[in-house]
């Protein structure tokens, strides 16, 4: 295995180094082949059993160590009654404490006052006046005999607070005696009322691999002690305990944790950006509500009644109620004057009789441009305003058609706006929004301008596009709504440079309900 | 918007010379096309501009180009006018005064001295479905029949005939149907029968002998109706129901025909009723007036000088003959265009004859001060807050389904505004809240790390009696948290959190909600109005969703905090 010892050295856990340092200095005693087995971390390093299967094999998959031999071993673990016994004491030992306090007491009395059963203090008893520390007085009380517990009793502590230690004891560490001692308070299978239960388990030693000596030599060269500082606690702050101690190093190349914190759609911070940047070049917000009138989305726009775009297929309509109940005058009379003979426009107009029933019916707005009509009979001159706005069309959904999806429009006024400013407004926006690097015109048409223009930009990745379309109102749009100077009309199509900020090519995508993908999804 | 397929060969000769690349796609704009593709000898070209279907062919197309390239403006000799009666030669159409009602126009005209070739048959056959669907609203407004000529005896007759008791066969079958059978049993009859099937009469077109022309708008007869290559006389006529269009697509065809070679026949039309123009009219038939145009509205608008000379010269390019009179140009509409409703549409030929490349764009001058509205910079508090939380942001569709909004939801759903014509069930409402749409997020997501915290700020609209419209369009804010602690009191306090640093008071009154379970659901009060929802759902809801997470949710209607 490939070791870079300098990297390594850096980033030891503290039993590492305490494995290591010992290792050194057992190859430097011996001169011989290092073997490092449980047994030995426990006895030599006071490590528990959890430690030393931690150590072996971090060591092992750094190549630090290697597998030797393994080898069926026994051992002794408390069971869940041993641990109670190390941690309140021995029935042995809260009886004669018992009694040293309160006196002599009935054997009763005892199980009472320790909660314990009469069957197990009267066994604890037995084994204890067999060994001479406790006898029953005349009164059948108990009294203590000798000042202290017996050795028999004493080793029993002494073995829980071993294995409590060491998280096991291994047979071959025992004396005879001690050996005889556990055997009579263990059983095999771990039965519930012995506190120490056999287990049979497979060994495996190791031994040290020429990286680990080496890395053990390095480990003793710079000073390394496993007693570094881990965590930095406010006790140790508190108490100056730190001074004069080292830290432990961390790996900084360890992969952090995955976070899930608090965030901002991206797509939805890609329209702020936009209407932070309309904003910045003098354009007011506008908003409107969801369901429109025909008079606003059409009408008002100067698209004749029975233009192809208005068919029952283009728009949704509102199934109850069918119509609004009225349309604000004098906005209908006018508009609909515009559109059977030109009213005051200067228009002929469309020559056909406006139909007053149809104008009021209620449709989801199909186009922003509903906002940008509904804006001119309050706008101020010189105005500029713009909206991104929910549409919605009868459009079969796909990857690049939704059922509803926002729109940017707008619209500018002045008593010297032309087709000229209306060219430097697009170029504005190809540059400032787009980020364009070229920007062509070619003539356009929409119902509702004239001149009409589209721009095309070329994008850095996106190559040559539709930006967007624009023109001039119709007078027969402006001045219905008491409007008398030129108004621009722009909308832009920023879709696709959003998906392309968030490296997608779905509109769908953009709407989805999946939390990871949004999650995840972030700005190119 | 029509797209065409044209034979390139015969294009560029209309043209006059052949053009290729950018040139081609760049002179291409003067007629608001593009290129769609081109794959020899077959161009596909999209036009753009709904009020000119005289663009909507071979022939016409090329004709704007030529006309741009040379500045030569074609003459057509067959048009009569409200005072120039040309001869008609007996041929002629008469009218029942039943038609009226029904299908009031009629417009003809015979066509002779070359036969037809394939290219020309398309071209026309194209320029029939173009005409008839775009500009004539699906044949509505406009429908067009093609004839042998040679066999016809005039006068034709245009009939309102009964749908019953008349018979014929009619082209692409071979036995004869009643006018009401076609409109069940043939193709055309199910696609155009619409048109028809509401009147007690049908239009019908017989020659004087009785022969049948066909049954318009719907189809020819097979008789006479069925035009070959090689064809060397033909008959043209156009019926609807607006006389104006009519007119200009039967000069359209006539034009295209002309330029091709033929020689065009006028046909004279007798009413028994009144039209704009009379009783008789002779078609092919020019009706527009001259326009008179200030050549200053024109700089003015397009922000660039023109002189009247200039301005001419740029109409010209156009296809407009032109002549000054003082500050104005009087414009004469070529025999094929109607589009011109305003002044503002020469203005338009003005820029194009002059060529975009002409304007430079200036920057607009006036200063204004940008402002965003009172809801949005609202909304972007809110959102800051959430994100503060531990909300993750989303945007949902405004619109779904009955299933989502009320069956999965336990509500009736009687404030949502259903869509007449949904395209689908799953796209039939538009929201009432934004609960359903964190729910359905929820419901896919069961794969991303908990906890789920998500928000959305959106509008949601719903019926209102009080309203003009009657409905409401609001602005909320909707936010679910899920988890397996995800109960009341998690989402509660992070409406106590949103509230104080909106500053706004705010009150708690215990509610009975279908959506969530009792005693952990309240509605929240802002000095007496009732602004929202919070809520633990109710695992029957949850189950409607397929959801196996505890949820809590709120809702609160920001519009009432402005």
């Amino acid at each position: 295995m490939n070791v870079d010892i300098g990297a390594e050295v850096k980033h030891l856990h503290p039993l590492e180094i305490r494995v290591l340092r010992w290792a050194a200095g057992a190859a430097d005693n011996s001169k011989r082949e290092v073997e490092l087995r449980t047994e030995i971390l426990i006895s030599s390093l006071a490590f528990n059993v959890g430690q030393c299967n931690q150590v072996f094999s971090w060591l092992t998959a750094k190549g630090l160590v290697e597998e030797k031999e393994r080898m069926q071993r026994t051992f002794y673990e408390l069971t869940e009654r041993g641990r109670e016994f190390q941690e309140v004491g021995t029935p042995y030992e809260r009886l004669a404490k018992t009694v040293r306090e309160r006196g002599p007491l009935a054997l009763t009395e005892i199980a009472a006052e320790l909660e314990l059963d009469n069957k197990d203090i009267g066994s604890a008893f037995g084994l204890m006046s067999k060994e001479g520390v406790v006898a029953m007085d005349g009164e059948k009380r108990v009294t203590l005999k000798l000042p202290d517990l017996s050795p028999h009793i004493r080793t029993i502590r002494a073995l829980l607070d071993r294995a409590a230690q060491q998280g096991a004891i291994e047979e071959s560490s025992l004396t005879a005696s001690e050996l005889e001692i556990l055997q009579s308070v263990s059983k095999k299978r771990g039965a519930g009322s012995a506190p120490f239960r056999v287990a049979e388990r497979e060994e495996v030693a190791y031994r040290m691999t020429a990286e680990g000596l080496e890395l053990a030599r390095r480990v003793e060269e710079q000073g390394l002690t496993g007693e570094e500082i881990g965590a930095l606690t406010p006790a140790m702050l508190a108490s100056g305990e730190w001074k004069g101690k080292a830290f432990r190093r961390y790996n900084i190349q360890t992969p952090p944790a995955r976070l899930i914190i608090g965030r901002r759609n991206p797509y939805a911070e890609y329209l702020q950006w936009v209407k932070d940047k309309l904003v910045s070049l003098g354009f007011e917000e506008f908003d409107g509500p969801l369901v429109e009138t025909e008079f606003w989305n059409g009408d008002a726009l100067f698209m004749p009644q029975f233009h192809s775009a208005r068919d029952i297929h283009d728009v949704y309509y509102v199934a109850a109620p069918e119509r609004a109940t009225e349309i604000e005058q004098p906005w209908l009379d006018r508009v609909a004057e515009a559109h059977e003979n030109g009213g005051d426009t200067g228009s002929r107009g469309w020559g056909y009789s406006f139909d007053r029933d149809f104008t009021r019916k209620l449709i989801l707005r199909s186009q922003g441009t509903v906002l940008s009509a509904k804006q001119l009979p309050k706008a101020k001159i010189p105005g500029k305003y713009f909206g991104i706005v929910r549409c919605f069309r009868y459009d079969q959904v796909d990857a690049t058609h939704g059922a509803d999806f926002y729109q940017t429009e707008g619209i500018v006024l002045g008593e010297d706006v032309n087709l000229r400013t209306l060219l430097g407004l697009l170029k504005m926006f190809a540059e400032e929004v787009a980020g364009a690097t070229e920007v062509k015109y070619v003539p356009g048409y929409f119902p509702f301008t004239e001149p009409s223009i589209e721009v095309h930009i070329k994008h850095p990745d996106l190559g040559w596009f539709e930006l967007g379309g624009s023109g001039i109102f119709r007078p027969e749009v402006t001045r219905p709504l008491g409007i008398e100077v030129p108004v621009l009309a722009w909308g832009l199509g920023i879709d696709r440079m959003a998906l392309l900020h968030l490296g997608l090519s779905d509109l769908r995508e953009l709407f989805t309900g999946n939390i990871e993908n949004v999650r995840q999804r972030k700005r190119k | 918007m029509p797209k065409i397929e044209v034979d390139s060969r015969a294009f560029f000769e209309f043209v006059g010379r052949r053009l290729e690349g950018d040139q081609f796609e760049q002179i291409l704009t003067v007629a608001k096309a593009e290129l769609d593709s081109s794959e020899d000898p077959v161009l596909k070209i999209e036009l753009n501009d709904t009020n000119r279907p005289d663009l909507w062919s071979t022939a016409g197309l090329a004709r704007q180009l030529r006309i741009y390239l040379t500045g030569a403006i074609p003459k057509y000799r067959f048009f009569s006018t409200p005072e120039e009666r040309l001869d008609f030669s007996g041929r002629t159409i008469e009218v029942d005064p039943n038609l009226r009602e029904i299908r009031p126009y009629i417009a003809g005209f015979a066509v002779a001295g070359k036969s037809l070739d394939e290219a020309e048959l398309k071209d026309l056959i194209q320029t029939q479905e173009k005409l008839c669907w775009n500009y004539g609203r699906k044949r509505q407004s406009i429908a067009m029949g093609v004839y042998r000529h040679e066999s016809m005896k005039y006068p034709v007759h245009y009939r309102a005939a009964h749908p019953d008791n008349t018979n014929f066969v009619p082209l692409g079958m071979d036995r004869p149907l009643s006018l009401r059978k076609i409109l069940s049993e043939h193709p055309k009859g199910r696609d155009f029968g619409w048109i028809v099937e509401g009147f007690d009469a049908f239009p019908f077109l017989t020659d004087d002998t009785g022969d049948v022309l066909s049954f318009p708008p719907v189809i020819n007869s097979a008789k006479l109706g069925a035009v070959e290559v090689g064809d060397t006389d033909l008959f043209i006529e156009l019926t609807g129901t607006d006389i104006d269009s009519l007119l200009t697509a039967t000069s359209i065809v006539a034009c295209d025909l002309a330029d091709s070679g033929f020689t065009i026949l006028p046909v004279a039309t007798r009413y028994s009723y009144d039209t704009k123009y009379g009783r008789e009219i002779i078609a092919p038939f020019y009706f527009q007036r001259p326009i008179s145009v200030d050549v200053d509205y024109g700089s003015r608008l397009l922000g660039l000088e023109f002189t009247t000379e200039e301005a001419v010269a740029a109409v010209a390019k156009m296809g407009c003959r032109a002549k000054a009179e003082g500050k104005k140009i009087s414009v004469t509409v070529p025999e094929y265009r109607n589009d011109f409703l305003h002044a503002v549409d020469v203005v338009e030929d003005m820029m194009m004859g002059r060529g975009l490349g002409a304007f430079e764009p200036i920057q607009p001058g006036d200063f204004t001060v940008g402002r965003l509205t009172e809801i949005e910079v609202l909304a972007r508090r809110v959102k800051n807050t959430m994100v503060g939380l531990g909300y993750q942001e989303m945007i949902f569709n405004y619109l779904g389904s009955r299933k989502d909004y009320v069956e999965r939801m336990r509500t009736s759903g009687e404030e949502l505004v259903r869509i007449a014509n949904p395209m689908s069930e799953n796209y039939e409402y538009v929201r009432s809240s934004i609960i359903p749409e964190l729910l359905g997020a929820e419901a896919v997501s069961a794969n991303a790390a908990y906890p789920h915290s998500i928000f959305e700020v959106g509008k949601v609209s719903r019926l209102d009696p009080g309203d003009t419209n009657g409905t409401v369009t609001r602005d909320y804010l909707g936010f679910l948290h899920s988890d397996r602690s995800a109960d009341f009191n998690s989402v509660r306090s992070h409406v106590a959190v949103l509230f104080y640093y909106l500053s706004i008071e705010h009150m708690m009154r215990e509610s009975e909600d279908p959506r969530f379970i009792t005693g952990r659901c309240a509605e929240v009060f802002v000095a007496n109005e009732r602004v929202g929802v919070v809520g633990e759902v109710h695992p029957q809801v949850l189950e409607n969703w397929g959801i196996q997470m505890p949820c809590s949710v709120c809702e609160l209607d920001l519009t009432i905090f402005l």
